[in-house]
């Protein structure tokens, strides 16, 4: 274990108490949750507001008979479950302002957790409607069935939820590692046309979107802000983006066995207002590799003609692109995130990598303006031959007063498995490297088990949830 | 999540639940409202006995024929009934006095589940007005709204026909 910088400065921290510094990390904290609340505020507003479409219609009535109660319950259903994707494809669309507000990867999260019951509330419209009609008519549902093949648009409704079944299957955990991730993304753009195509459905099946209607009008704004969204952050973004700074390959190095930086030179790259920490999706456009994108962190801050990521071969992808030619062309989706300064929430800052993980945070150092005495950083690698980068950091290290900690060495197998086995011996623990945790925006970045395990030792020591930061390499 | 995301939440969706409720009986009350809109302005009338084709299925079309009173024959067609599924209109074919057919000139096709709905039931209405010989027949169950224009438009034709 090296410790280098300046001392902790535990002395004289009563000057420091609330700096205008603080109060910023504060004042920005504050103003963040404010958004994040109504944004989730207005998640649940907008499934009532799908719920009150139902109630507009003088649903509220159509409970008296139990077929009536059936089908109105199969509507209500079919209203939010809609509403619930159409969320789902907001958050997706990487809204620059959800990504300030949450970061992608929480966006992305609450996407996930909105899935299955999308997918269930969508069966259960299918099911009960034909229920709910069987009874009506005296047939049972299987009878049903035909008779409402026989309504217009609702044969393509039935193809919307068979593409809508497929791309929720192919999106459980235990599916998508079967699939590249590629794969597994031309499989998921058929929600699109799922979604799409049950939109004629809607309209003229039910009375409750009659031509004319301010209920239609809703619920067609609702599309167009949710695949406006993603034609213009997903889709025209990007592209004008890539089009206007002109990347390409200026050099690739190799740092490490099985490590290489890759310099790209473009222009005026200062407009992407990055700040360091930060993600972009690449796409090197060779022959190999143009079909794969990489979410990939600059690995310093860029100059407004240079950028530098840094990549471990990880998969065949990442491998292929650790031989991309010098001149290829590089196409970018970003910058993304929130594992920068703008996350910050408490006065102290305590950072803790491991392998490539160092990435970002090395552009974070290099970006964020800390005091003397406020950072303590812990850098964790297997073997000697992965400390990349961390002459870098130790050198922003020095110059900025933080204090670094390093380990090298196999994981333990003792109770500590995120840190080398001697450390866990002589009774290194989480909270022995940051005195201050509790009072620390603790950002980790890694390997998801490592990540897993110090999160976990950090929850345990007390630090609360919202002052974690967490990176991981999994998609 | 936030005490005030949860609270936010529930109140701005118990506001919005309450607006749509409000727009939801309003709405009842205004189609309670219509379904009593008194009948159009055809009538039937007496005249000639030569029963021809039956009118274009167009609401506001007026019969062609007529019959005269007692043993009345020819078609007749009902008034329009309103009902928030669509308007329903049919048209009694008489003979001798007797009803001998049904014709649905207009049905409930405010949407593609109304249409299902009323295609299903008008068979059902007809034949049970033609054997019970009036308009007193039961709703056909889950085609409350059709039935029951059904059975007014009927009635106000046999009014009509003077049977």
């Amino acid at each position: 274990m090296i410790v280098t910088g300046r001392e902790p400065a535990h002395g004289n921290g009563a000057a420091w108490n609330v700096t205008d510094h603080e109060r910023d990390h504060r004042r920005d904290y504050r103003r963040r949750l404010r958004r994040s609340d109504a944004m989730v505020a207005g998640l649940w507003a907008s499934a009532a507001a799908a719920l009150a479409l139902f109630l507009a219609y003088g649903g509220a009535g159509q409970f008296g008979t139990v077929s009536d109660a059936v089908t109105s319950l199969g509507v209500i259903a079919g209203l939010v479950g809609t509403d619930f994707v159409l969320v789902m494809i907001v958050l997706a669309a990487r809204i620059p302002l959800i990504d300030r507000t949450v970061g992608h990867d929480r966006a992305i999260a609450v996407h996930r957790s909105l899935g299955k019951p999308a997918l269930f509330l969508l069966l259960a419209h299918a099911i009960l409607l034909i229920v709910g009609y069987g009874m009506a008519s005296g047939s049972n549902p299987i009878a049903e069935f035909g008779p409402m093949l026989a309504i217009p648009d609702l044969p393509l409704a039935f193809v919307g939820l068979g593409l809508l079944i497929v791309v929720v299957i192919t999106s459980l955990v235990a599916v998508r590692r079967k699939f590249s991730y590629e794969g597994w993304h031309l499989v998921h753009l058929l929600s699109y046309v799922a979604v799409l195509v049950a939109v004629p459905h809607q309209l003229s099946v039910g009375g409750i979107f009659a031509g004319g209607s301010l209920e239609r009008a809703y619920w067609l704004a609702l599309y167009i802000v949710a695949f406006g969204a993603i034609a213009t952050f997903r889709v025209a973004e990007p592209l004008v983006s890539s089009v206007r700074h002109r990347l390409r390959v200026g050099a690739v190095t190799q740092i490490a066995p099985g490590v290489v930086s890759i310099e790209m030179t473009g222009r005026r790259l200062r407009r992407l207002h990055y700040a360091g920490g930060q993600f972009f999706i690449w796409r090197f456009w060779t022959g190999r590799t143009w079909w794969h994108s990489h979410p990939i962190s600059l690995s310093s801050v860029p100059s407004d003609r240079t950028a530098r990521i840094t990549v471990r071969n990880l998969g065949t992808g990442s491998n292929a692109i650790s031989r991309v030619p010098v001149g290829t062309r590089v196409w970018f989706e970003g910058p993304y995130g929130i594992f920068t300064d703008a996350g910050r929430t408490a006065p102290k800052l305590a950072i803790a990598v491991a392998g490539i993980g160092i990435t970002p945070v090395r552009a974070f150092l290099e970006d964020s303006d800390i005091r003397p005495g406020e950072a303590t950083i812990l850098l964790r690698a297997s073997t000697p031959e992965e400390t990349y980068l961390w002459d870098e950091v130790i050198e922003l290290a020095r110059h900025k007063g933080a204090t670094v900690y390093t380990m090298v060495g196999r994981r333990s197998t003792g109770p500590r498995g995120w840190m080398p086995a001697n450390d866990d011996r002589r009774g290194v623990t989480l909270s022995s490297i940051f005195p201050d945790l509790t009072e620390s925006d603790l950002y980790i970045c890694g390997p998801t088990a490592w990540l897993d395990l110090v999160e976990a030792e950090a929850l345990a020591d007390g630090i609360p949830p919202h002052q974690l930061h967490t990176e991981r390499f999994d998609w | 999540m936030s005490v005030r995301a949860t609270l936010g939440g529930i109140f701005a969706s118990a506001a919005i639940l309450g607006i749509g409720w409000q727009f939801g009986s309003a709405a009842a009350h205004t189609f309670a409202t219509q379904a009593s809109t008194p009948p159009s302005t055809t009538t039937g009338s007496t005249g000639t006995d030569s029963p021809t084709a039956s009118a274009a299925p167009a609401p506001s079309s007026s019969p062609p024929v007529s019959a005269s009173a007692g043993s009345a024959s020819g078609t007749f067609i009902g008034a329009v009934e309103s009902t928030r599924y669509g308007d329903v209109q049919v048209e009694i074919t008489v003979a001798n006095g007797k009803i001998t057919d049904v014709t649905a000139l207009h049905l409930t096709d405010r949407d593609g589940r109304s249409v299902q709905i009323s295609n299903r039931a008008a068979p059902t209405l007809r034949s049970e007005v033609i054997s019970s010989q009036s308009a007193r027949v039961d709703s056909v169950s889950g085609a409350t709204y059709t039935s029951d224009g059904y059975v007014s438009s009927v009635q106000s034709a046999i009014d009509r026909a003077g049977l």
